[in-house]
């Protein structure tokens, strides 16, 4: 009961910085430019004056979709940690072979299938507006989609196993495969060319880009932990009526 | 090494005697080249088939695979004799191996018999640029990821409800990058654009990178698989 107490304080918490996240994001932040327009007389607006030429005033023009990285990203790298998560859980499962670390597992698993979910969504919200299509088989994406195929699956491998046992080991061992694809879409960008953006580099981000980022972060890592603390209360509570069910059948 | 040799043995003196998986493989990578035919037949005579001559090559074998891996399966599954080898004093990883080396060979069989047909349907009188042994090379270390990780799935999925469904939706994803890599390298030697020698090995080096990584977790991971 303490348990499920601090997972609904980590959620309303990591709700709140998320949303701060956010609305920092979209005011206080400097916006990312990727080019220049020309004007030849002075005009109001919000984004910066660069300089005046001949030609007449030059404005920067402002990246807007990129506010959408200050949720993707967090949800992304959550994403990949839960994963981790839950492919530790299977192998400590095989190696003590005790329920609970199935459950465990499982748990991580829905939660990484909610947050791969997210990170797909924003994402594509992130494509159509900064290369104008809805999807690119880039190298990623690709990966990153290959990942989902591989969480859903996971599910699928579930429910088609009857044998409760034989269930929780095939899940495990999948998971385990399956986890080897994470740390390749994670290190994708960094190895192939690609346009998607590598925004951890050194000089990538300035401090008010900085600072919202690391809030989001640790606000979607509380929501995470939050959900991953509460569905295991709620097996715990299904386990002891199953328990009670069947002592009292019995 | 003598167990070894004797699950070998099994599977082979099986198959020469049902001569069912080499058939129903051969005969499933015809209809699908002939499946192709219908899906180029649009395209017209402009139409280079050698820029997707690879991918076609690689689907071929992948569902084909597929179809062999499940049928080797079930086989043991249904006669019983996946028991029978959990009974017998074999080392587990020996099962392991047995199996998979022996869905390697089928797998080669297949892909020897179906490329010079592959070849004589639709690429004859577009000239291969690259040396042909490229093309071995890409064919052995595909096949190898595909019967390895593929063995270990497959073992998975024979004792699920959805059997040859869910081997489709493990083994699509898990393949993909080995896939990517085989095709890469197999299209760089047939169109032959400058440089392609070096993306050839680049992508063979990927491919048998993940191989290793593959091989090694379904080694690991099988006894779990076949105890439980």
């Amino acid at each position: 009961m303490k348990q499920l107490r601090t997972a609904l304080v980590l959620l309303i918490v990591g709700g709140v910085l998320t949303t701060i996240d956010l609305f920092w994001a979209f005011w206080r932040s400097t916006v990312v430019t990727f080019g220049t327009a020309t004007f030849p007389n002075a005009v109001t607006t919000a984004r910066p004056l660069l300089g005046q030429t001949a030609q007449g005033f030059i404005y920067g023009k402002a990246w807007f979709s990129q506010k959408i990285f200050y949720f993707h990203v967090p949800v992304a790298e959550a994403s990949f940690l839960v994963f981790g998560v839950a492919a530790f859980f299977a192998i400590r499962f095989l190696m003590t072979r005790r329920k609970d670390y199935d459950t465990k597992s499982r748990i991580a698993m829905e939660v990484t299938l909610l947050f791969v979910i997210l990170t797909m969504i924003t994402g594509d919200l992130w494509t159509k507006a900064s290369w104008g299509v809805w999807w690119q088989w880039e190298p990623r994406l690709t990966t990153y989609f290959i990942m989902t195929l591989l969480v859903i699956a996971y599910f699928v491998l579930r429910n088609s196993v009857e044998d409760e046992e034989r269930r929780a080991v095939y899940a495990a061992v999948f998971c385990i495969i399956a986890f080897i694809d994470a740390p390749i879409s994670f290190l994708i960008t960094r190895l192939i060319p690609s346009d998607h953006p590598v925004v951890f580099t050194p000089n990538g981000l300035d401090a008010s880009q900085l600072i919202p980022f690391i809030i989001g972060q640790i606000g979607m890592l509380m929501i995470g932990y939050a959900i991953y603390t509460m569905r295991m209360s709620e097996e715990r509570l299904h386990e002891r009526l199953d328990v009670a069910k069947e002592s009292l059948e019995g | 090494m003598r167990q070894f040799k004797a699950i070998l043995k099994k599977d082979i003196v099986m198959e020469l005697r049902t001569k069912e998986m080499l058939t129903s493989m051969g005969l499933y990578t015809l209809l699908t080249l002939v499946v192709y035919y219908v899906a180029l037949s649009q395209a017209g005579n402009g139409f280079d088939v050698r820029l997707i001559a690879g991918g076609l090559l690689w689907l071929a074998f992948l569902f084909t695979s597929m179809l062999g891996l499940n049928r080797s399966l079930v086989h043991e599954k249904d006669q019983g004799c996946l028991e029978a080898l959990l009974l017998s004093p074999l080392d587990r990883p020996v099962i392991f191996f047995g199996k998979a080396v022996g869905n390697l060979i089928f797998l080669l069989i297949v892909e020897v018999l179906t490329i010079p047909i592959f070849m004589l349907m639709f690429l004859s009188g577009r000239p291969i640029v690259g040396p042909i042994w490229g093309i071995a090379v890409a064919l052995l270390v595909g096949a190898v990821g595909i019967s390895g990780i593929g063995t270990l799935l497959a073992t998975m999925s024979v004792n699920t409800t959805g059997k040859d469904f869910i081997l489709a939706v493990l083994f699509i994803p898990i393949m993909f990058p080995l896939l990517y890599a085989a095709v890469a390298a197999t299209s760089a030697i047939i169109i032959g654009n400058p440089g392609y020698m070096s993306l050839f090995w680049t992508a063979m080096a990927i491919g048998a990178a993940y191989d290793v990584i593959m091989l090694v977790a379904a080694y690991g991971l099988y006894e779990f698989i076949i105890g439980a």
